[in-house]
Formats: C-alpha cells, sequence, structure tokens
C-alpha cells in the first residue's frame, strides 16, 4: 500500500504541518518533485526507528472503533427478556430464580454467574433505592458473553434487599457485560432511567415486554439528546 | 525529455534519494570553484585598483580618495543593490539558523563590488567578509536552483563560505575550520566532508589562477622556553586589543547611526577621516597586507613608539571605515592590528631585557595576528590554522596555540559573544543548532494547535454545560459571544468544580458568570519561547490561541512539551 503525506503524519503521531516543514528543512527522507513527496516506506520506518520516533497507527482510530460498538439499553434489554412474578423469599432465592431463566447461558456458566452475583450482593447491595436492584458480577464475564444483555425481573413479592433506603426491592435489572466500559455506559443510562420517579411507579404496575420497551426507549431518545448536545 | 526535466531536482534522483553525501559533495565541489573563482576576481579587481590609484598618491587630496571610495559603496549598496553596510556576516549566520541559509541572489556580487570600492580606495577593511558573504550567497542560489532542502542548502552556504575564504588566503584548512566554527556552528560529518571538498576545490581554483603561493612566507624561527613565556604577555595584548576593536566599532557604528545625514555622507566622513590618518601613518590605508609582510619578513623598520601609535590608528581606522558605512571585514584589519602590536611588544621587551636573545619579530608579529584573530571571532581553531597556512609556519605552532587560547579565553570572559555574534545574540537571533532556542524558533503554533476543544457561549445554564463536559476530552471550553462569536474567556474544569455536585446551582448559573475573562491569550504568530515564558510567569499549562477575537484552539504545554523533544530528536542525534 502507498502511503500518502498525510498518512506519513498520521503514523508519526505529528501534524501535517510539521511533517511538511521537515521535509523543507531536509530532516526527514522525502524529497520534494514538484507537487509530488517521493519516498520509500521501509526507509521510512528505518528512519523512524534510528531517531527513537515512533511509527505506528495512532490508537485512536482502535478506540474510536470500540466506542462505536457501545449499545444503549434497549437491545440488551431485549437480550435479556423481561421475566415476570420471579419467586423466592431472599436475595440468594431470588437471584438463584433468576439466573436460571436467563437465555443464552449452558448450565455451568450459570452456576458460576449466580455465584459472583452473589459473592457481590455480599459486598455491598445493589439496590440502589425505591425498589429497584441492579445485580451484576463484580468483574465482567467476558468469556461467557459476546454481547451484553439487561434481565428485567419483577419479583412476586418484595423483599428485602439490604438497599440504601432500606425500601423493599420489586424489580432487579441483572445487568452482564463483557467490559467496564460498558457496564458503567449501561449503567449510568440505567440509573438515569431509575431516578425518574413516574418510571419506577410504572415499574410497579408490572408493565409487560411492550410497553416497557416502548417507555424505555423514550428514556433512550432524551439520554441521546443530552449526548448529542 | 524526463532526464532535461529532472536535471534541476537532482535530490529526487534514485542514487541520491536515500543518501544525499555523494550530492552534496558533488554540489560542494560547483559551489567551492565558483566561490573560489569570487574571490580571486575580487583579489585581482583590489590589485588593478591599487595599482591604478597609486599614481595619485602624491597630490595633496590624496586624504580624500578613502571618502569617495566609501561614499560610492555606500551609495551602491543602499540605492542600488539595497543591502545593509557593515561586514554582512551575522546576517549569513543568522539566514543559516533561521531560514535555512536563504541569501538573495545579488549578494552573491554585491559585497564584492561595494568592498573593492572601499578597499581599493585606501579604506581599512578586509576583503574576506564580502568574499564570504558572496560565497554564501552563492551556495545558497545554487542549492536554490536545483531545489535542494534546507539542511542541504546550509551545508552549501558553509562550502561556498569556506572556499571563498580557501581560495582568497590560499588556505584550505582554515576555510574549513572558518566556515564550521564560525558560519555552521556544528560540528557534524555530513556538514564537514562537503565543506573541507568545497575547500579543496576553492583552493584549487586560486592555485591554479594565481599561482601556488604562501602570502606570507618568511624565514625559519627558532623559539625557546623564553619566547613562550614572554608571550603569554602578548596573548593578553592582543585579547585587549580585540576588546578595544570590538567596543571601537560599535561605539563608531552607534555615533554614525545618531547623525542626522544620508549614509553616503556618512561614510565619505568616515572615509575622510581614514584619509587623513593615512597621510601620516599609511600603513592603515587598504587591507594592508603588504604591511603584515614586510613585518613578519621583519624588515619593518619603525621604533616602538610609531609601531604602537600605529596599531592604535589602525583600530581607529577600521572602525571609521566600518562603523561609518563603509564595505568589508575585519578580517585583514586584524591581521594587520595582530602583526602591529606583535612588533610592539616585541620592541617593548627587548628595551625591557636587552640582553635576552629574543625570537626574529616576524614571529611575534605572527602570533600577535592569530591572537586577534582568534580573540574578535572567538574561533581559536581558525586562527591557529588560517595563520600556519598563511605563513606556512608549523614550527610556531606551539606558541600559537598557547596565544590563540588565552587570547580567546581571555576575551570571552569580557565579551561573552563574538564581535560576529553580539548583534545577533542582543536580539535572541543567535539560534546555534541542538539549543533550546532553535527548537523553539524550528516549531510554530499552528503545529502544536489543538482543536477539538468544544466552544461554549456565555448564556449557557451550568445544566447544559454539564451535558457538554460529559462528552469533552478536554478541561478548558472557551466561551464565544453568542451573536458575534467573538471570544469572551474561557472555563477551566476546575472553575465549576464546587458547582458540579449541586444540582441547585444547575439551573441558577450561565456561564458567562463563571468564565475567566482575564485570560492570557496568543497569536498564532507569536514566538514559542515567548508563549513558555509567559506560561511558566503565569503558572498556566494551557492557553487559547485567539485571532481577530475568534478563538482558534488551545495550545497546551503537555503537547509542545511532547513536539518539542520529537523535534529535538530529529535535529540532534546523528
Amino acid at each position: 500500500m502507498k502511503l500518502t503525506i498525510y498518512e506519513v503524519a498520521q503514523y508519526l503521531h505529528l501534524p501535517l504541518s510539521t511533517v511538511k516543514r521537515w521535509i523543507r528543512q531536509g530532516r526527514i527522507p522525502i524529497q520534494r518533485s514538484g507537487k509530488d513527496y517521493i519516498f520509500n516506506e521501509s526507509a521510512l520506518k528505518k528512519w523512524a526507528k534510528s531517531y527513537n520516533l515512533v511509527f505506528s497507527l495512532p490508537n485512536k482510530v482502535e478506540t474510536q472503533l470500540q466506542e462505536a460498538r457501545l449499545e444503549n439499553l434497549l437491545p440488551a434489554m431485549k437480550r435479556g427478556c423481561v421475566f415476570h412474578d420471579l419467586k423466592g423469599d431472599n436475595v440468594a432465592a431470588v437471584l438463584e430464580t433468576a439466573v436460571e431463566n436467563l437465555p443464552a447461558l449452558s448450565n455451568n456458566s450459570k452456576e458460576e454467574l449466580y455465584k459472583r452475583l452473589l459473592e457481590r450482593e455480599n459486598l455491598t447491595s445493589t439496590g440502589i433505592g425505591k425498589g429497584v436492584a441492579i445485580p451484576h458480577p463484580h468483574d465482567p464475564i467476558s468469556d461467557v458473553l459476546e454481547n451484553p444483555l439487561i434481565a428485567t425481573c419483577f419479583l412476586e413479592k418484595p423483599i428485602d434487599f439490604g438497599a440504601v433506603d432500606d425500601k423493599p426491592v420489586f424489580v432487579m435489572f441483572i445487568l452482564l457485560s463483557q467490559s467496564i466500559k460498558i457496564h458503567l455506559h449501561l449503567l449510568s443510562r440505567l440509573s438515569f432511567c431509575v431516578r425518574d420517579n413516574a418510571f419506577v411507579e410504572f415499574l410497579k404496575t408490572s408493565p409487560d415486554s411492550d410497553a416497557f420497551f416502548s417507555k424505555v426507549a423514550d428514556f433512550e431518545k432524551q439520554l441521546d439528546k443530552a449526548d448529542n448536545y | 525529455m524526463r532526464i532535461l526535466k529532472s536535471w534541476r531536482y537532482p535530490a529526487s534522483w534514485k542514487i541520491f534519494r536515500l543518501d544525499d553525501r555523494l550530492l552534496l559533495i558533488l554540489m560542494a565541489t560547483i559551489v567551492g570553484n565558483c566561490s573560489g573563482l569570487a574571490a580571486v576576481i575580487l583579489n585581482r579587481s583590489l590589485i588593478a585598483m591599487f595599482e591604478w590609484l597609486h599614481q595619485l598618491r602624491h597630490y595633496w587630496w590624496v586624504f580624500v580618495l578613502p571618502a569617495v571610495g566609501a561614499a560610492l559603496s555606500s551609495l551602491f549598496l543602499d540605492k542600488i543593490v539595497k543591502e545593509g553596510a557593515g561586514h554582512g556576516v551575522p546576517e549569513v549566520i543568522y539566514s543559516v539558523s533561521r531560514y535555512g541559509g536563504l541569501l538573495r541572489f545579488r549578494s552573491s556580487f554585491s559585497r564584492l563590488i561595494s568592498s573593492c570600492l572601499t578597499i581599493g580606495s585606501g579604506g581599512s577593511a578586509g576583503p574576506e567578509a564580502p568574499v564570504v558573504i558572496s560565497g554564501a550567497a552563492i551556495g545558497s542560489n545554487i542549492a536554490k536552483f536545483f531545489s535542494l532542502n534546507d539542511r542541504q542548502r546550509v551545508t552549501l552556504v558553509g562550502c561556498g563560505a569556506a572556499g571563498a575564504i580557501s581560495s582568497i588566503f590560499n588556505a584550505p584548512i582554515a576555510g574549513m575550520v572558518f566556515a564550521i566554527e564560525v558560519i555552521i556552528g556544528e560540528w557534524k560529518s555530513v556538514n564537514i566532508v562537503p565543506i573541507a571538498i568545497a575547500s579543496v576545490a576553492g583552493t584549487e581554483i586560486s592555485r591554479i589562477l594565481q599561482g601556488n603561493q604562501i602570502a606570507f612566507s618568511h624565514r625559519l624561527f627558532s623559539i625557546d622556553l623564553m619566547d613562550i613565556i614572554a608571550i603569554l604577555g602578548l596573548a593578553v595584548l592582543t585579547a585587549a586589543a580585540s576588546i578595544l576593536l570590538t567596543w571601537m566599532l560599535r561605539f563608531m557604528h552607534k555615533i554614525s547611526g545618531s547623525i542626522p545625514a544620508p549614509v553616503w555622507l556618512r561614510a565619505a566622513a568616515g572615509g575622510c577621516a581614514v584619509g587623513i590618518i593615512g597621510i601620516f601613518l599609511p600603513v592603515v590605508l587598504g587591507e594592508g597586507y603588504h604591511s603584515v609582510r614586510t613585518m613578519i619578513e621583519g624588515t619593518f623598520s619603525q621604533g616602538l613608539v610609531i609601531v604602537a601609535l600605529a596599531a592604535l590608528a589602525k583600530i581607529v581606522a577600521t572602525s571609521l571605515t566600518l562603523g561609518w558605512g563603509g564595505s568589508g571585514g575585519i578580517f585583514a584589519p586584524c591581521l594587520v592590528i595582530g602583526s602591529l602590536l606583535g612588533l610592539t611588544y616585541h620592541h617593548f621587551i627587548a628595551l625591557l631585557w636587552p640582553s635576552v636573545s629574543w625570537v626574529n619579530e616576524g614571529c611575534f608579529a605572527l602570533l600577535g595576528m592569530a591572537g586577534l584573530i582568534s580573540g574578535m571571532l572567538h574561533a581559536p581553531l581558525t586562527g591557529i590554522f588560517l595563520i600556519v597556512e598563511i605563513t606556512g609556519g608549523y614550527e610556531v605552532i606551539l606558541p600559537l596555540i598557547i596565544v590563540s587560547a588565552i587570547s580567546t579565553t581571555l576575551c570571552h570572559y569580557i565579551e561573552p559573544a563574538s564581535f560576529y555574534l553580539k548583534d545577533l545574540v542582543e536580539l535572541g537571533h543567535l539560534l546555534r543548532p541542538g539549543t533550546d532556542a532553535r527548537v523553539l524558533s524550528d516549531l510554530n503554533v499552528p503545529e502544536i494547535l489543538e482543536r477539538d476543544c468544544i466552544n461554549v457561549n456565555q448564556n449557557m445554564l451550568l445544566r447544559d454545560f454539564i451535558n457538554i463536559v460529559k462528552i469533552s476530552h478536554r478541561n478548558y471550553f472557551p466561551v464565544e459571544n453568542e451573536e458575534t462569536g467573538d471570544f469572551m474567556g474561557i472555563i477551566h474544569l476546575d472553575d465549576i468544580r464546587p458547582y458540579l455536585f449541586n444540582p441547585i446551582m444547575y439551573d441558577a448559573v450561565v456561564l458567562g458568570q463563571i468564565m475567566d475573562t482575564k485570560v492570557e491569550v496568543v497569536h498564532p504568530d507569536d514566538d514559542l519561547s515567548e508563549v513558555l515564558r509567559r506560561m511558566d510567569a503565569n503558572r498556566l499549562f494551557s492557553m487559547p490561541v485567539v485571532i481577530n477575537n475568534r478563538f482558534i484552539g488551545l495550545i497546551s504545554k503537555a503537547t509542545l512539551l511532547d513536539q518539542y523533544r520529537k523535534e529535538l530528536m530529529v535535529q540532534t542525534s546523528h
């Protein structure tokens, strides 16, 4: 592949104007003849190495790719499904039934996930108040999942979760993601929704999945608006 | 057809693309020959002019000759080619460090003509600086013709200077050392090899055209330990004379600058004064090589007082000629003053200790020259090699080194910058390769500009601003006027940190209230050394760049130093 002068500047992590000045000053093995720039890529690589300069594609391009993959709530929630009337009297029991129901997981990984969720609950409760809990493993589980998922579980009866405001929890969002970045991204979006009291009231009615998803979609729109300011 | 088209772009030929040393050597040969030729031409025309004017020597009005010459030379420089007076070497050094050695084509002949007028008519100045300028300009323009880059052009400028000095003195090593020590200021093999080749070419041209003659040949000297001890005194004397000459030159320049008269009239006044001195002490007139020759041969038959007076008079005459607008260099006057001082010193110690058998007075004259050249230029190597080559006297090398070293050191002690560099240092224009000032002067504001700032306006609520903070990568937010787009101030993240977690403030505060309006701004044309100085003085890490009240970006110390390091690596290693 033949590089352009602009790409050379990118490879060297330098502004184009600096590279052009270096060419003019004869500091870099690139010749100008008329409008063209003549250079040999391997010679340039060797030159950069001899001067301890970086000569590689900038990381920025890669991180941009990753950021583009950050998903919003709705697809994750759809992947995780909505469960109603989950049975159980205490935290462990509810989590167990919830994990049982999770789609797209093998039995082994379900057991593992249950253990890790419980471990996290023992650290501090994930009940964030207003009767909502967001259980998640302490470290992201990258090996099992390809995409993040959020399982929405409406409980049969509210249970004591040890939440921050001591209110019994009636709904859990089990949040599973493969990296911290995605986790934080989804968590911040989810907590934005839950902060809204009307939404919590709406959740208390234990809505069916379609109504729930359309409500979440509304919130997503608001969030996107704020993000793309 | 392609060959025809590409012959002017030799740098893009395949054999020169990876390594241009061969190309530089080739170019250096051409440049060396041309500048050598220029030196020979000046030398020949000086001789011709001297002989032509010699017939007029017996008229009473002969003292106005230097005045006419200086006035003509000044008029020529000022009105026809529009160049500054003086010797011009600082301009070359400045151009080498700042503009990659770009020099005007007319510089390659203008100084030759003007100095020929000044010196040929009897003005006290040397032909060396003019040929150095010519040589440098020839090198620069050959480089420009072949579209070479800055680094190659600088080397060719050095080649031109080396070729010129080599040719005029028939002294290849002195030319080479002078170009590197004084003009380029960087000892790198990439420079040294082409410059050495150019010296050889310049010397060869001069030998072909004028014959291989050593300028000041002499008898053999036998130097004893006593002489070497006595020479320490001479070194101090030459150092003092160098300082005096430097001061006199600058003093005269200042005086003539404060006189409200046209430049040619000032030059004429200076020349007239030189002419009057010349009536009593003809040794001060012209470049003075003839008198140097007689002094080295030991046939300069004048008493102590006359010789000492002549040395002083030469200093005054040189400052009158150059300081008042004549054109020429200080090389030859230095040689004359140096040899006069050597002679003075010899007479003096012979008077004090008549029983000691001192070495021939010619040897002292020779050492005095080395001391003065080294002291004036702060270039000990140039002084040593020049004297060794122009006298062909290798046996004096030991006292020569001592005199040069002491004279340079003493002069450096009193005047930290040499005569050539003093003006540049005062203006902050001395940018030697590999120095902080050089690296900073090569970088400029647009190269380190960061444009990914998010602009906000002064009526924005804190709530909206926090949403912007969320997606921004930077800590600084320029505030612009909503209607006009003018830059009003800047908000640093620290400014809003206290209110960041207080939702009541979100709708109560607009950005106009929080922003910092007394902010130091940078213009894209500002010097980075100045920008850094302001950053340090105000303890800033970032400064906004503003043109015509518009914010165009941010410069930060981190990016600047990152870029600075890369620049330093590319400029200094190898």
